[in-house]
């Protein structure tokens, strides 16, 4: 049993700061690849959410199942835009920009299919399937709602598990090899396609673990990708873009900062001031530009560390 | 005198691709000739339309002496000034050009402000920081009530409210095409100067143009406030035309990928090009919405969502197979010298046609 209240916001807090940090690993690992931003990225978690919704409104499942099934849909379709547009694109020579204009219009489409998923559930089950909530599916765990606790423990199992992957098996140093230099990891007989393309099944199945986790606690909607992107975008551009600490780092970062700090602030001057939380992605993305542009990852901390004990 | 259907269909067609062709010439200059992927394009527009809905009511009410709060009692203010723009034209034309004045300014700050952070660094930094700050303008719109009205939305005043009904709109048309016509010829005449050979060439060798003593990063500013300037003077356009404005209208789908869509369609860094794709897409979009009835009943769903899926798949095929678009890109015609010889007339058609 849990003695103390336990305010609601922290619950907010900790589940939207580890889903932060979820999707930004999996934009981490499209981003090694190609080195181009994918737009589509939250997109795939919307994915997650109406597997959620299937799950548990039609097959009346606990919301639980519906993390294995999203990772391997989202992932699929991650996969779709690598193979079918993004590498015949790099293959054709296409600018970096052609390729983020790929992504926006691949964004476009699936966000048309979600909507008209949407619908198509509203029409033949009778469902709500706009800005609806699975909250009440969730089952109690010592006293809190399950969710609170197996969000951040799931991240925390991915997370140690790639680490482990990248670090300890042979696949995953290929990939490393691969995202470092893959013309020198292809001459030394690696099939770095294949590598990719596991690497984009990752990310866009991670996503959509996050998105099965995010319908648990958060409204679910066609168009939540668009809310969220710019937190996503800022917690990569926080965490550095190219490393998988640095996208735990700045999703925590970001995700906390965002809940709490708009909890902290519209208590101080007062609750106008919710309604202009997404403006903290912003703020976090410009601050970031500025003064450590290649993000947390890129300062060299053990320097800083060295100057500032000298001083 | 009533207006034909096929009349109002034409009427309002050639209005939204006069406003379209401005935005898409100021992502041209942009994207095209300069390089910079700006995926806020939304930001500039909705700014242009913040700015005409939120200031020229407020002049004209304080001129004729109108009482009351501005967004509360809005659509009587508004009302009551339309009918007193029917006695004074003068003042209303020169509110209207002083709004657009402001709207440029605005906007091209506003480009100046967002893009900075990552105007030095890679491309993709400033295509995300670009599009973080386009997704927010929807928001403050929204929820600061004294811009815009908030989820509300409020009414723009009309300057040819002393025309009669059925010839405001056509004399609105006429208004727009005109000056789509002479953001065009602009627009020519910028990219055929120096200056628009020198935004091609750090487009395409940064380093090559830096070695020659191009500064890539003023340059690049310089494109992104002017052409910031004119999307917002479309934007402010938009809300002159339609009578009002509404936040959630500026959304990332209409005002920016949408015109990077036309743009794509036309082919990149031509300016003809961007006549073409516009008139393409505008017309393909004004079929779609004029047939939607007959296809609903026929799909478990909302039809708008099967034109959002036909325009992406669209956009993915000319990306795939001609990335070069309709019109291909052709080295800078450059300016002729004026000769006292060639007439007026015939130095602007060359500009346009040649």
């Amino acid at each position: 049993m849990v003695n103390f209240v336990f305010d609601p916001i922290f619950s907010d807090a900790i589940i939207f700061a580890s889903l932060l940090a979820l999707l930004s690993i999996g934009l981490t690992l499209t981003y090694i690849t190609t080195r181009v931003p994918n737009f589509a990225h939250a997109s795939f978690a919307t994915i997650g959410v109406y597997v959620a919704l299937v799950v548990t409104h039609v097959w009346g499942l606990l919301p639980y199942v519906a993390i294995p099934i999203s990772f391997v849909i989202s992932g699929i379709v991650a996969v779709l835009l690598y193979t079918l547009v993004l590498k015949p694109l790099i293959r054709k020579g296409a600018s970096a920009a052609i390729q983020m204009i790929a992504t926006l219009a691949f964004d476009l489409i699936m966000i048309a299919i979600l909507n008209i998923t949407a619908d198509y559930i509203v029409k033949t089950y009778h469902v709500t399937s706009r800005e609806f909530s699975l909250r009440s599916y969730d089952i109690e765990f010592m006293g809190l709602p399950a969710i609170v606790i197996i969000a951040p423990i799931t991240i925390a199992i991915l997370a140690i598990a790639l680490h482990i992957g990248l670090r300890k098996t042979k696949f995953g140093i290929a990939m490393r090899a691969s995202t470092e230099n893959s013309d020198l990891a292809g001459t030394v007989g690696i099939n770095v396609k294949l590598i990719y393309g596991v690497s984009w099944l990752l990310g866009g199945g991670f996503a959509g673990i996050a998105g099965a986790l995010m319908s648990m606690w958060f409204q679910g909607d066609p168009n939540l990708g668009q809310q969220i992107i710019p937190s996503i975008f800022a917690a990569s551009i926080v965490g550095g873009f190219l490393s998988i600490q640095g996208a735990i780092v700045g999703g925590v970062l970001v995700g906390l900062t965002e809940v709490l700090g708009t909890r902290f602030l519209s208590g101080e001057f007062g609750s106008w001031l919710i309604a202009y939380r997404p403006l903290i992605p912003l703020i976090f993305i410009v601050v970031t530009l500025f003064f450590a542009p290649k993000g947390l990852a890129g300062i060299n901390w053990s320097r800083l560390w060295r100057n500032g004990s000298r001083d | 005198m009533v207006l034909e259907t096929e009349t109002v269909f034409v009427v309002d067609l050639l209005a939204i691709f006069a406003i379209y062709v401005i935005v898409n010439l100021s992502l041209n200059m942009e994207f095209g000739f300069a390089g910079v992927p700006n995926f806020g394009k939304v930001l500039a527009v909705g700014a242009g339309a913040f700015v005409a809905a939120s200031i020229p009511g407020r002049i004209f009410a304080s001129m004729a002496g109108i009482e009351g709060d501005y967004i509360v009692d809005n659509l009587l203010i508004v009302h009551q000034v339309d009918l007193w723009l029917v006695d004074n034209v003068g003042i209303g034309f020169a509110i209207f050009f002083l709004t657009l004045g402001i709207a440029a300014a605005v906007g091209g700050g506003i480009g100046l402000l967002t893009s900075y952070p990552a105007i030095r660094l890679r491309g993709d930094y400033l295509a995300i920081t670009l599009l973080a700050f386009g997704e927010s303008i929807r928001i403050i719109g929204n929820n600061y009530t004294p811009l815009v009205g908030g989820t509300l939305g409020v009414q723009v005043p009309d300057p040819l409210s002393f025309l009669p009904d059925e010839m405001r709109f056509p004399a609105a048309t006429i208004g727009l095409v005109a000056i789509a016509a002479a953001v065009y010829v602009f627009s020519e005449k910028m990219m055929r100067s120096p200056l628009g050979r020198m935004l091609r060439a750090v487009r395409d060798n940064e380093m090559a143009a830096e070695a020659l003593g191009k500064d890539s990063t003023r340059i690049r500013i310089k494109v992104i406030i002017v052409s910031a300037a004119l999307a917002a003077i479309g934007g402010a356009l938009y809300s002159f035309y339609v009578g009002g404005t509404i936040a959630f209208a500026y959304d990332r789908a209409s005002w920016t990928f949408w015109p990077f869509l036309m743009i794509l369609i036309g082919g990149l860094a031509n300016n003809k090009g961007v006549l073409i794709g516009t008139l393409i897409f505008v017309t393909l979009r004004k079929l779609i919405i004029f047939f939607k009835d007959s296809f609903e009943g026929f799909v478990p769903f909302d039809v708008v969502w099967l034109d959002f899926l036909l325009l992406g798949i669209i956009l993915l095929v000319i990306l795939l197979y001609r990335p070069q678009g309709l019109c291909v890109e052709k080295p800078t015609p450059t300016l002729a010298r004026p000769k006292s010889s060639e007439h007026g007339v015939k130095r602007v058609f060359n500009l346009l046609f040649r």
